[in-house]
């Protein structure tokens, strides 16, 4: 049986042991419904670190932040709630100035917006704006996954993580948390090479005590080129061409500063306006770095748009996405689904729910996904390292590429059955052997203990 | 470098010479040099990331301090004035001494280096970096200390920013224009504020920020709610490194240095060159009146001519320096008897202090498994250690203050000069060694079984042997049941046992390094007690001395008028008015550099 499947199952238990209880029971049944959701994923951090912009820059468009907690999820049209204390409202959605939005008008005080927005970069997960207010518990009772953005490691971070992990159910399987280092574009001064230096400060975070156990990956992020990038306007692509036309001294002298970049000596023929617009939406940092891209060939905008996707660190950012909270809906949602148990059993015990505890605190300690997503951070970030030949095996074994048989075996036509199973088999006896090794460390073995288990799974599947 | 105090007490050094007080004029010279070379602390901190380094490089022109994208500065840097590029690290050999210890080894690195050794973080033994570089804004003393960002992870770091803080003149709070002042910071400068009032507060970056005239507002705003009264100034160090490199005087002023330097050269040079000259001023006076104490009294003497009277005044000398031994014995009695409360007070203090802490560990330990936590713990102690020591020696430095002006107070004459500058020793507070970790032993499952299994032998056998008297066999399903019920009862009382021995153990490693730190930061008090007493008790030791030679001058001027012929004496009358009016000169021109009007109570 699956994990989601036993998870199901409890909730359902739980449901019938509780069923004299109104709020247990108005609770579990919440918990069922969020099951067949798309994965949440809250964008939290301090005051002005950018979580709007990261919110943006993944769906796309450039919304004005809300107060309160603001919820974008995929619709059939574009159409928003707003949940004031007199109850919920529908408020419109208007594009103003090409930039969508949200008409809250007279309702002031906002606890939760719900925005419908029909896009594809919603549809596998549903992602939530925080108020910098909220504290680690509300945000990660809100949502099955996190996005924690903060400049550098400071204590506040690290407590807000740790709080975070404080619960025995939420500490065994610390898989639903990416760190970004927002604002990369603003480290060493919007110096040119400013992402490179980030991504090395990331990398560094990734393998540092205090972190690695709170979070699965640690990524450089410059929102406010991301969002650019991903709705850039032809008059922007024109401008920065034209800067980009200036020979390179005479360009470096006025991006010096921001006070020279819109003052009134410019060289070439842009408003002041279009200056302070270019400023206001790329950063000086991001003027910067397009004029440097496009001297060295990117030079059409579609291949503008893909470098600075993938050097803001969006594209990696997505992908940390993909691999770590989309692809493992399931295990995402069955985890929030047993902590949400959890609250219940502890909030109000009873005799009956003896069974339920045990059975609880059984899927927690064997549940074999959590761990195969711990691996798969610990490889990708440097932590475990196993021998050359076997680590891309082993990351595609424990689902780096896709959690499908297929994909775990990397195959590349169907293969049928008969021949899966012999392919298995012969990995299972491998990987057995590895976790036996005595060259090994024990670290090592471990992983691929953790590999043959996954091994053993595919083949118990295939019946 | 042209300073109008120093004429001045030069003169007055020549006038003490020629009057045969070579005691006045060495005490005069030594007040000279310390004043030739004042050092002017300027602190600079902030949160981590801010462009404190950079900031320090931008003023200095050079790049002496580590600047990096991570977090880079880990010991403050000391950028001061030299002739010529220098640079040394300043390590210490041991983590534990004591402050009358010469404290730590210079090594010379090359100026080039150093930015990167401090940053190559071996932080464990380098102290602090010092930088000497020749630059016009460092000539009047000033140093300029880079220190790591507050609130760090890495506490040790924030713990050698509040020692430096201890000694600084003036503070530059450092905070980027990417954002507003955060609480946190506010909160920090307030606590700077409480002691070192001359705080400026400078924001970075701005050629970065398209908004930073409007965080520069909000900050101002912000300053003037929480009812702080400190400068802003809106800088940007990329800009200054550029201008200085092209030599582009416009770029210099976009960048805003020259407005932050001409307010560092007035509020905090010039308030020192302000405070230098008070001093001098008031020694000089001092050492003016000395000399013409006896030079006066030579002329009544002589205008008398009677020998009775001088007679009486050697008689009245004599009777004064007499009365002068006997009252210094009373303010050595003082002295001595203040320091010695002094003492126990802080040791008291500090005892009490430890005391609440250990209390507190006990209650802790008493339900808490030192197992789990442990890391968390030492934190905690640590933080609270340090609070006891750093308010304990607050309270050292306030009591010293104090003993120094109740000494004063019964000192014979009152002077202006009467209270010391400064009695206390530098770079005082120093770190503790870590606290060792407990040996915890754990509860294994192998020794769980054999707990239990012992435990269960003893009850199949009770109950076995009872049983079988019923003609059952040794073993049957009471005396099983008998051994399992006593065995579980063994294995929950050994694991009892073990974590009471855990907790005990715990409660003796906290124990030891309270014990530890007590012994060692009360040996480091009373080493600071006795400093402060040697520099008190030599301070006005040296006062009296001087008090004494003038009125012995007195005495012998007195003798001397009786016994010249009057020839003799007209000449020396003559001579004695001369050098009168000359003092006098000299003293009007050291009011006027005071500012201050202390009577003389002559006329030529």
């Amino acid at each position: 049986m699956s994990l989601e499947a036993k998870v199901w199952a409890l909730l359902n238990e739980a449901l019938i042991v509780y069923r004299d209880s109104p709020r247990a029971t108005g609770w579990l049944r919440n918990q069922l419904a969020r099951f067949g959701e798309p994965v949440r994923i809250a964008v939290a951090g301090s005051q002005r670190i950018g979580k709007s912009t990261v919110v943006n820059a993944l769906i796309g468009e450039e919304f004005t932040a809300g107060s309160g907690f603001t919820w974008y999820r995929d619709g059939v049209r574009a159409r928003a709630t707003a949940f004031t204390p007199s109850g919920p409202q529908e408020v419109p959605v208007v594009r103003r100035e090409g930039r969508p939005h949200v008409e809250i008008g007279m309702w002031d005080q906002v606890d939760r917006l719900i925005v419908d927005w029909p896009t594809r970069s919603l549809r596998d997960a549903t992602i939530i704006d925080t108020p910098p207010t909220a504290t680690s518990d509300q945000v990660y009772r809100e949502a099955d996954a996190v996005l924690y953005l903060m400049r550098h490691l400071q204590d506040v971070d690290l407590r807000y993580l740790q709080a975070a992990h404080e619960n025995p159910i939420a500490r065994v399987s610390p898989i639903n948390t990416v760190v970004l280092l927002a604002k990369a574009d603003e480290i060493g001064a919007g110096r040119i090479d400013a992402l490179s230096s980030t991504k090395q400060i990331a990398r560094r975070y990734r393998r540092e005590v205090r972190v690695e156990p709170l979070c699965q990956n640690v990524i450089a992020v410059a929102g406010l080129i991301a969002v650019a990038a991903r709705t850039m306007k032809p008059e922007e692509f024109t401008a920065l061409t034209a800067l980009a036309a200036l020979p390179r001294t005479e360009l470096e002298d006025h991006l010096l500063s921001v006070d020279r970049f819109v003052g009134n000596d410019f060289p070439v023929a842009l408003a002041p306006s279009v200056r302070q617009g270019l400023l206001e939406r790329y950063g000086i940092f991001g003027v910067r770095l397009t004029a440097t891209l496009i001297r060295q060939g990117f030079d059409t905008q579609v291949k503008l748009v893909t470098q600075l996707v993938q050097r803001s660190g969006l594209g990696e950012l997505r992908d940390s996405i993909a691999q770590y909270f989309t692809d493992r809906r399931e295990v995402l949602k069955a985890r929030s689904a047993l902590l949400a148990l959890e609250v219940v059993l502890r909030a109000e015990p009873k005799p009956a729910a003896r069974k339920i505890v045990m059975d609880l605190e059984r899927i927690v300690s064997s549940a074999h996904d959590v761990r195969e997503l711990r691996l798969l951070a610990a490889l990708q970030g440097g932590r475990t390292r196993l021998p050359a030949a076997l680590e891309p095996e082993a990351s595609r074994l424990v689902g780096g590429l896709g959690t499908a048989t297929q994909a775990r075996l990397g195959l590349e036509y169907e293969a049928d059955e008969t021949e899966q199973r012999y392919l298995i088999a012969d990995l299972l006896a491998r990987w057995r052997e590895q976790a036996a090794n005595p060259v090994l460390d024990q670290d090592q073995r471990r992983a691929a203990t953790v590999v043959v288990r996954s091994c053993e799974g595919m083949l118990s599947g295939l019946g | 470098m042209a300073v109008p105090w120093l004429d001045v007490l030069d003169e007055t050094i020549g006038a003490c010479t020629t009057l045969n007080r070579p005691d006045l004029a060495e005490r005069l010279r030594e007040k000279r040099a310390r004043q030739l070379d004042p050092k002017l602390r300027v602190l600079v901190i902030g949160e981590a990331k801010q462009g404190k380094s950079q900031l320090v490089n931008a003023l200095v022109n050079a790049p002496v301090c580590a600047v990096g994208d991570d977090i880079t500065t880990t010991v403050p840097t000391f950028v001061q004035h030299a002739e010529t590029p220098s640079a040394a690290l300043v390590r210490s050999s041991a983590a534990r001494r004591a402050i009358t210890d010469t404290p730590t080894e210079r090594v010379p690195v090359a100026i080039d280096q150093v930015a990167k050794e401090v940053s190559a973080g071996h932080s464990g033994e380098v102290v602090r970096a010092e930088v000497g570089i020749p630059r016009a804004l460092l000539t009047s003393g000033l140093v300029l200390i880079d220190t790591p960002g507050v609130g760090d992870l890495r506490s040790a770091h924030t713990t050698s920013t509040f020692t430096a803080l201890l000694q600084a003149d003036a503070v530059l709070l450092v905070s980027d224009a990417t954002n507003e002042l955060t609480s946190t910071e506010l909160e920090l400068l307030k606590q700077v504020m409480t002691s070192c009032p001359n705080v400026t507060v400078v924001l970075t970056k701005t050629d970065i920020c398209p908004q930073w005239r409007r965080v520069l507002e909000a900050n101002q705003a912000q300053l003037a709610r929480a009812g702080v009264s400190a400068k802003v100034f809106a800088v940007s160090s990329a800009l200054r490194l550029r201008a200085a490199q092209t030599g582009d005087k416009s770029l210099n002023v976009e960048s805003g240095f020259p407005d932050l330097l001409a307010c560092v050269q007035r509020d905090i040079v010039a308030a020192a060159d302000q405070l230098a000259r008070r001093v001098v001023a008031v020694s000089a006076a001092s050492a003016i009146q000395q000399l013409v104490a006896p030079l006066r009294q030579e002329l009544t003497v002589q205008n008398t001519k009677r020998t009775e009277d001088t007679i009486g005044a050697l008689h009245e000398a004599q009777r004064r320096v007499d009365e002068l031994r006997r009252r210094s014995a009373r303010w050595q009695t003082v002295l001595a008897d203040e320091m010695a409360d002094l003492v126990s007070d802080i040791e008291f203090d500090l005892r009490d202090r430890t005391r609440k802490i250990l209390r507190e560990v006990d209650k802790t330990f008493d339900d808490a498994d030192p197992a789990k936590g442990w890391d968390e713990f030492e934190r905690w102690l640590e933080d609270n250690l340090t609070e006891a020591g750093t308010k304990n020696f607050a309270w050292l430095l306030d009591r010293s203050e104090w003993v120094a002006e109740k000494v004063a107070k019964s000192f014979p004459v009152y002077r202006e000069d009467l209270l010391p500058g400064s009695i206390f020793p530098e770079d005082v507070l120093e770190r503790i060694s870590t606290i060792e970790r407990p040996n915890i032993e754990k509860f294994t499952i192998s020794q769980k079984l054999f707990t239990g299994l012992r435990g269960s032998y003893g009850g199949v056998l009770m109950f076995g042997l009872v049983t079988s008297l019923a003609g059952m066999p040794l073993i049957n399903v009471v005396s099983l049941g008998a051994g399992a019920l006593f065995g579980g009862k063994s294995i929950k009382d050994e694991g009892d046992a073990r974590l009471k021995r855990r907790q005990a153990a715990a409660k003796n490693a906290a124990q030891r390094h309270v014990d530890d730190f007590f012994i060692k930061f009360s040996k480091d008090c009373r080493d600071a007690a006795r400093h402060v007493q040697v520099s008190l008790r030599n301070h006005f030791s040296t006062l009296a001395e001087e008090l004494q030679e003038t009125l012995l001058e007195s005495a012998r001027s007195a003798r001397r008028a009786v016994q010249d012929d009057a020839t003799k004496r007209e000449r020396r009358t003559l001579e004695v008015r001369q050098e009168l009016d000359k003092l006098v000169e000299l003293y009007k021109k050291v009011q006027v550099l005071g500012g201050s009007q202390v009577a003389l109570g002559i006329t030529a």
